[in-house]
């Protein structure tokens, strides 16, 4: 399944609580994506919690876009990614 | 009462729960006839926790089995999720793909039963090779059964066997005789001794259960059992049920009763003694087994006089249905019947849209006409088989038939059968991408009839040849040919040229002339058809105004045409033109921003269509492709490349859309050269048509990057005034069609003012490069502060919904169930579930009907909205 880099802006900054509140929200998200077979593999946060970056795999943008829907997240841009390890050139270079 | 099974379904259990976690697998469950392979499957399926879904099918005990049966079977429960499944297509392995990817995604696991595979057809076999390879990957379990006594060294089973049982993922269950604590426990309240018993039925379920009915313990076969069981009752109701034996389905009561001369008693008597079953109209046996044991034991000559009865029972009736007639001719042998009713039972089939069936009896037909020795007759039969399978798809199989009808009819006097011959030769050329070929052979017809007078014949050459002219969007030819065959279309004509002729009048103007006269010709024509009750002329003409009026962006005309014809085709069997009404939908739903639902459709058709589906998955896919484009998805690219690729061999119409897209793409990111590469030609074929909209549309990307300074001639309004530097009304005439993005692109090439409009609209789409785009030039001119519009369509609608919660929330205000919503959005009822769910949390309402009454009163959901 295709690796995909997705781009949000939260107009308001993006506040998850560490509660169980927060908790059933994730929940909530994950089990949504399920339904458009996509997986969130993780995120990143800017610091003023403005934008984040998220890596997806799902089977196409449209699935993205549709699990977005479902969470009422925002997209910005979404790119199709793959892993660039820089500990994978180690071996060659012996 | 189901003994000594517990450990099978335990085992079946596990198999399940591991499907569960996506490790599914193939169970086959071998035994003999009546050993109890269907009560254990039937065991496990009802005790099932809620949740599973259970697909079944079955291959048939049938002289031909039916092709594909069980997937037939998969696709007409409306519970699979399987009923879109393109049951017609060529390629049996389209078929296979989408009951596989129905397999692999979904939430809940699905037990998929294929019943009696010992009698699989050829495809059936390659569907259980093509999916025990693959299930492993699914949350799926498939169980097939069979009886592994009949599966000898060269039974068409046995290879299949032989790849699948070494996976992994496949398991072999034998359902074992019953044991002597079994068969006691069954015989407890009969007069039977239960080891005299194992020792006759060798612990045969079925075997036992019969006997135990017969109270008989002499017979030594199952058959006799059945036979025995019979023999007890009184000759009347053992009439009736020999009657029933040979009825292919349950037969009704009055039927199987008067067949015999005997009374409703009689049909009671034998439902008493448990030999035949019923629902209290209609009678069948049990067990398959019974039925061919007593369909078997009569005498040929009885056999023979049950179905002539029964010929003539149905004959007595008002209006006899050929297609039982022709059964029971077939089976009774009954030449002169075959001939005379089978064709019949063959065009009715075909009027109601069962091409299949029309194929079957045509193919019952034709060996009795050429024994008789009727060539003619049979040639003509040969072409309707040919045009049958061209409806269900299967070309090749029909241009064989037509090469067949062909090579019989040299030296033959009847000009207008060759020529009718030439005609479907031609139109299957057509349909195979080969219009040198068509054209040939249409003109092959023409020399062939010049001068005989057959007018019937030279109206439909004439009206082939226009229809083909108007596939390739040429205009005057088009008129030209429609002109002749309408002057020389007898009054006697047959009403279905008649019907064509008229609605290729509305086409031709609705894509070549005046677009407003033709729709308006079409709906007269299809209303004239609906109140002659002919339901092929409706569909040609509701096909043709939905795509007819698409592409000249006629969207009020065109949707409500493609809805309908969607329901039409659905209930009619004709698969590829619900597949091609839905890729239509998909591209209108583009062009009208209507992106959600674009793709939803465009994955619709791909998933149901497969790639046979030719011309409607690339009208699709070329949606989809122009979609992630003016998103700026990930995928466009390459998807628009294969859509070229995959229509070089079509009309321009169909593939101008995706070369379209593709310059689009190369614009948006900045390269004119890249983009020529399929523009130019494709400007080449647009300018050699009449058709505005592709001169416009091509014309419109040549000139935007750069390789034409002004529009070509005769370019479709909206187009044409863009290109002369009139953005404004451009983008007025856009909007008044529907088509907010080209508005949008016309107002983007504006003053300041119509790009900060442009750039709204771009936001409210969802249109990121465009969006990007035009802030950009914004800046470049000067203007500093470029507002920070919605950043996504999820923002961009009223309470933050998307396009698809907003239809449901609208749907919810219309008082529809989610199953109906479902139904509706071709969605599954979880994700209806889940859109309700996130409608009632973003509008902070618990109920429906709150949100039905924020529906009606905030977004504009009146009831009778669509």
């Amino acid at each position: 399944m295709p690796r995909y880099l997705v781009e949000r802006t939260f107009t308001d900054r993006l506040e998850i609580p560490s509660t169980a509140q927060g908790l059933k929200a994730m929940h909530g998200v994950v089990g949504n994506n399920a339904t458009e077979q996509v997986t969130w593999v993780q995120s990143f946060v800017t610091s003023d919690h403005g934008k984040t970056f998220c890596i997806y795999d799902g089977p196409s943008p449209e699935a993205i876009r549709r699990a977005a829907g479902l969470n009422s997240l925002p997209v910005d841009t979404i790119s199709e990614i793959s892993v660039l390890d820089p500990y994978f050139y180690v071996g060659d270079a012996s | 009462m189901l003994l000594e099974r517990d450990g099978l379904l335990r085992i079946l259990d596990q198999r399940l729960s591991d499907a569960r976690s996506g490790d599914g697998s193939l169970v086959l469950v071998a035994g003999e006839a009546g050993a109890g392979k269907t009560s254990l499957v039937d065991a496990f399926t009802r005790h099932l926790e809620e949740g599973v879904l259970v697909i079944t099918g079955a291959c048939d005990p049938l002289t031909t089995p039916r092709p594909l049966g069980p997937l037939h079977d998969f696709a007409s429960d409306p519970g699979s999720g399987l009923g879109d499944m393109d049951t017609a297509g060529a390629d049996p392995f389209d078929m296979f793909e989408t009951v596989l990817e129905r397999l692999r995604h979904t939430i809940r696991p699905i037990v998929m039963v294929v019943e009696d595979v010992h009698w699989a057809d050829d495809g059936t076999l390659d569907f259980l090779r093509f999916v025990g390879r693959r299930v492993h990957e699914s949350k799926a379990l498939v169980i097939c059964t069979y009886r592994d006594d009949e599966v000898g060294p060269d039974h068409p089973l046995r290879p299949v066997l032989g790849q699948l049982i070494p996976l992994d993922s496949t398991h072999r269950l034998t359902v074992p005789p019953l044991t002597l604590a079994a068969v006691r426990t069954l015989a407890a309240d009969h007069d039977a001794d239960p080891e005299a018993l194992l020792r006759i039925t060798e612990g045969n379920a079925f075997f036992v259960t019969e006997i135990l009915a017969s109270g008989n313990l002499v017979p030594v076969t199952v058959q006799e059992a059945v036979l025995s069981r019979v023999a007890r009752l009184d000759p009347k109701p053992r009439l009736v049920v020999e009657a029933v034996s040979v009825a292919p389905r349950p037969l009704d009561v009055l039927s199987a009763t008067s067949l015999t001369g005997g009374e409703l008693v009689d049909a009671d008597a034998a439902l008493s003694a448990g030999v035949l079953v019923g629902d209290g109209r209609s009678l069948r046996f049990r067990h398959e087994l019974a039925r061919t044991a007593v369909e078997d034991s009569l005498p040929p000559a009885r056999r023979l006089d049950l179905h002539l009865r029964m010929l003539r029972l149905l004959e007595d009736e008002e209006h006899p249905d050929p297609a039982r007639m022709a059964h029971h001719a077939v089976r009774a042998g009954d030449a002169k019947r075959i001939v005379e009713y089978a064709p019949i039972a063959a065009t009715e089939a075909s009027r109601r849209g069962a091409h299949r069936e029309a194929v079957s009896f045509l193919k019952a037909a034709i060996p009795e006409l050429e024994r008789l020795e009727r060539i003619n007759q049979a040639a003509k039969l040969l072409i309707d088989l040919a045009n049958e399978l061209a409806k269900v798809d299967l070309t090749d199989q029909a241009m064989t038939y037509v090469d067949d009808a062909l090579a019989m009819l040299p030296g033959s006097e009847d000009l207008s059968l060759i020529a009718m011959g030439l005609i479907t030769k031609s139109r299957l050329d057509w349909r195979r991408n080969a219009p040198d070929k068509g054209w040939a052979a249409l003109e092959e017809a023409r020399r062939l009839l010049e001068g005989t007078g057959e007018d019937v014949a030279l109206s439909e050459i004439h009206y082939q040849a226009a229809y083909a002219a108007m596939l390739a969007r040429h205009g005057v030819r088009a008129r030209q040919e429609w002109e002749a065959a309408k002057a020389t279309m007898p009054d006697l004509a047959p009403a279905d040229l008649k019907w064509r002729l008229e609605m290729l009048d509305g086409t031709i103007d609705i894509v070549l002339a005046d677009s407003r006269s033709g729709s308006e010709k079409l709906n007269r024509s299809i209303q004239k058809a609906r109140v002659s009750h002919d339901q092929s002329a409706v569909a040609d003409g509701l096909s043709m105004l939905g795509s007819g009026g698409g592409e000249a962006r006629l969207y009020d005309e065109a949707l409500p045409a493609l809805d309908e014809s969607i329901a039409h085709g659905l209930d009619h069997d004709e698969d590829y033109s619900v597949a091609y009404s839905r890729a239509w939908q998909a591209r209108i739903a583009h062009e009208r921003g209507e992106w959600d639902r674009a793709v939803e459709l465009a994955e619709l058709v791909s998933a149901t269509a497969g790639l046979q589906g030719g011309i409607a998955v690339l009208t699709a896919r070329s949606a989809l492709g122009r979609v992630r484009t003016r998103r700026g998805d990930p995928g466009a690219l390459e998807l628009l490349d294969a859509m070229v690729e995959l229509g070089r061999r079509h009309e321009l119409q169909h593939v101008w859309n995706a070369v379209c897209g593709k310059a689009e793409y190369h614009w948006l990111h900045g390269s004119a050269v890249a983009a020529l590469g399929d523009l130019a030609p494709t400007y080449e074929r647009a300018l050699d048509t009449d058709s505005e909209w592709a001169r416009g549309e091509v014309g419109f990307w040549m000139w935007r990057v750069g390789a034409i300074d002004r529009s070509p001639s005769r370019a479709a309004e909206p187009f044409a005034l863009q290109m002369s530097g009139d953005w404004r009304s451009a983008a007025d005439v856009w909007s008044e069609l529907g088509c907010p993005y080209e508005s949008g692109m016309a107002l983007a090439d504006g003053d300041t003012d119509a790009m900060l409009e442009a750039i709204a609209i771009f936001d409210t789409l969802g249109a990121g490069p465009m969006s990007r785009r035009t802030r950009a030039a914004l800046k470049a001119a000067g203007v500093e502060s470029v507002p920070r519009g919605p950043r996504s369509s999820t923002q961009a609608n009223p309470g933050g919904l998307t396009d698809r919660q907003l239809d449901v929330l609208r749907l919810i205000g219309r008082g529809k169930t989610n199953a109906e919503i479902a139904e509706e959005l071709y969605l599954s009822r979880k994700t209806v579930e889940h859109h309700v769910s996130a409608v009632f949390t973003k509008l902070a309402v618990t109920n429906r009907t709150e949100a039905a009454t924020r529906a009606v009163a905030e977004f504009g959901a009146g009831a009778d909205q669509r």
